[in-house]
């Protein structure tokens, strides 16, 4: 094949690089941990001050990561002052936009669910409770158990954890984007991460809070989490290899060839999902609480959701039938 | 009425001669190594029944188009006549719309830090009533553009006379543009 029409540069590069991902996975760990704080704090004897480590360190999580998240996503546009724009326009076909609208509820809310759960901290103790002052009487007008607050911040910690899907599964001339299960699959690895981050933050910086049933609980809940996102990545490329066509060669390619195969077996599947499952197995079989492995199984659980956010992007524009 | 714009790409006549990219780039100053406009070709079939097979790779301005609908800040917009433009004091750069399109027509101009593409030259030349430029330098006449709702027009009679495919239009996007394809020979 000759290039007389010129260099193929510009249609073969990627598009999204990977501060994409990290963002899709900072929304996703934050979506997770805002879950996971919550559903801890729902169990029967937790909703009262003092909180719960794991409480806390699920709050904190939350916002901090989100923003973060954001943070890495503005300096990648290509014209990060143009921003605002983004702010006062609005698309309302557009996952992006719906994402956008959704983080508007979404941030706030997590950033008042963590200064309840900080409040001595924030307005006492803490090195801005002078500047803060002014905002006790607000959080404590909100008291500690809002149910609607907690309610709604659960709400759209599902939505921003799916919507993280959808902004990919809506580029239909993407095979491996282009796929129902797609946003399941990052809402539940979403969850898993939020688990395994809340774990690894709780029992590293607020270990003496920390309740062994809670972190009990939430060891359980990942061992349901990571074989359901084995599941769905088995059903995502089984059901792309019988709808036919690109599709079918697009699911034997990401699966087979080159760098991104690997990251997938080593990185995804090996690390993210096999490790933890051997390590629930053996080292914490019949729920014995040994902080080194709890510590270690959450680190993998982690860098496992980092490599399928990679894995997904690049292998999603690499391989496009 | 609004104008319903065709852009006929004929294969039969396309000699690969690469004309209309030089001259869109000339146009609209497009940067070295960044095409609104490619011609593709490829060598087909199995001897003897061999020929050149053309493409044009350039936006084809869909009527349903994923660009559009895509874009958060209505950046990538549709005006009165379906054509899709960008607007660049809107749009921000997030290449949602880029990965979006099918046709793969859209880059980054990395001189403006803004997506650009094929706009059938619209503010230089079609709204002042002149040819797209890739249609009026093309010197075998294998580019047609007009208005379908004029009878009498070319592409109103060509569209008529010869059997048009319109590039993957399994995906709904409704093209503009639309190609004649080979009546000789090979297989492809
Ligand atoms: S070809 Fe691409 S850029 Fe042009 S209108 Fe269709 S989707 Fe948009
Ligand atoms: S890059 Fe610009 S035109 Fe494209 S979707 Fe983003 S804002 Fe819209
Ligand atoms: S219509 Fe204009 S912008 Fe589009 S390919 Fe032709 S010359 Fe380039």
């Amino acid at each position: 094949m000759n290039h007389i029409a010129g260099s193929l540069e510009q249609y073969s590069t990627l598009i999204w690089h990977w501060p994409i991902a990290v963002y899709l996975f900072l929304a996703g760990l934050s979506a997770g941990a805002a879950m996971t704080s919550l559903m801890v704090k729902w169990i029967e004897g937790n909703n009262k001050a003092p909180w719960d480590g794991l409480i806390k360190a699920g709050a904190l999580l939350a916002p901090l990561t989100i923003c973060l998240g954001l943070f890495l996503l503005i300096f990648d546009l290509t014209r990060p002052l143009h921003f605002w724009k983004l702010l006062i326009h609005y698309n309302f076909s557009s996952v992006m936009t719906l994402g956008v609208l959704g983080l508007f509820i979404y941030t706030p809310l997590s950033f008042i669910y963590a200064a309840i759960k900080f409040k001595p901290w924030l307005f006492e103790t803490g090195p801005f409770a002078g500047l803060l002052k002014p905002f006790k009487g607000i959080i404590d007008s909100i008291g500690d158990n809002p149910a609607w607050l907690e309610r709604t911040l659960f709400l759209f910690a599902v939505i921003i954890g799916i919507y993280t899907g959808f902004l990919l599964s809506a580029m239909y001339s993407y095979p491996l984007f282009n796929t129902p299960l797609l946003p399941i699959l990052f809402l539940a690895s979403g969850l898993s991460s939020g688990v395994a981050a809340s774990i690894l933050f709780g029992l590293l910086f607020f270990k003496s809070e920390v309740n062994q049933k809670n972190a009990k609980y939430l060891l359980e809940l990942d061992l349901r989490v990571v074989p359901m996102e084995l599941l769905l990545l088995f059903a995502l490329f089984v059901g792309m290899y019988f709808q036919g066509g690109d599709k079918t060669l697009v699911a034997i390619q990401a699966l087979t060839t080159g760098v991104w195969a690997y990251v997938f077996w080593v990185g995804v599947i090996g690390i993210g999902i096999a490790t933890p499952l051997l390590i629930a197995v053996t080292a914490l079989k019949h729920h014995a609480y040994r902080v080194g492995y709890i510590l270690l199984n959450s680190v993998v659980v982690l860098v496992g959701v980092v490599f399928l956010r990679l894995y997904i992007l690049y292998a999603g524009q690499t391989f496009i039938g | 009425m609004g104008k319903a714009y065709r852009l006929l790409y004929d294969e039969n006549a396309c000699i690969g001669c690469q004309a209309c990219s030089v001259a869109c780039r000339v146009e609209h100053g497009v940067p070295e190594d960044f095409f609104r406009l490619q011609v593709r070709m490829e060598l087909k079939g199995v001897f003897p029944r061999l020929g050149m097979s053309y493409e044009r790779m350039a936006c084809v301005m869909c009527e349903d188009a994923p660009c559009v609908s895509v874009c958060p800040t209505f950046a990538s917009f549709q005006d009165k006549d379906g054509l899709v433009h960008i607007d660049e004091r809107v749009c921000i750069t997030c290449k949602y719309c880029i990965l979006a399109c099918p046709y793969h027509a859209r880059f980054v101009n990395p001189l403006k830090n803004v997506v650009e593409k094929c706009d059938f030259c619209y503010e230089s030349r079609v709204s002042k009533a002149l040819l797209p430029v890739c249609v009026s330098i093309c010197p075998t006449e294998a580019l047609m553009f007009g208005d379908m709702n004029e009878r009498d027009s070319l592409v109103y009679e060509t569209s008529h006379k010869e059997a048009l495919i319109f590039p993957k239009a399994h995906l709904k996007t409704k093209p503009k543009v639309a190609f004649l394809p080979k009546r000789k020979g090979m297989k492809s």
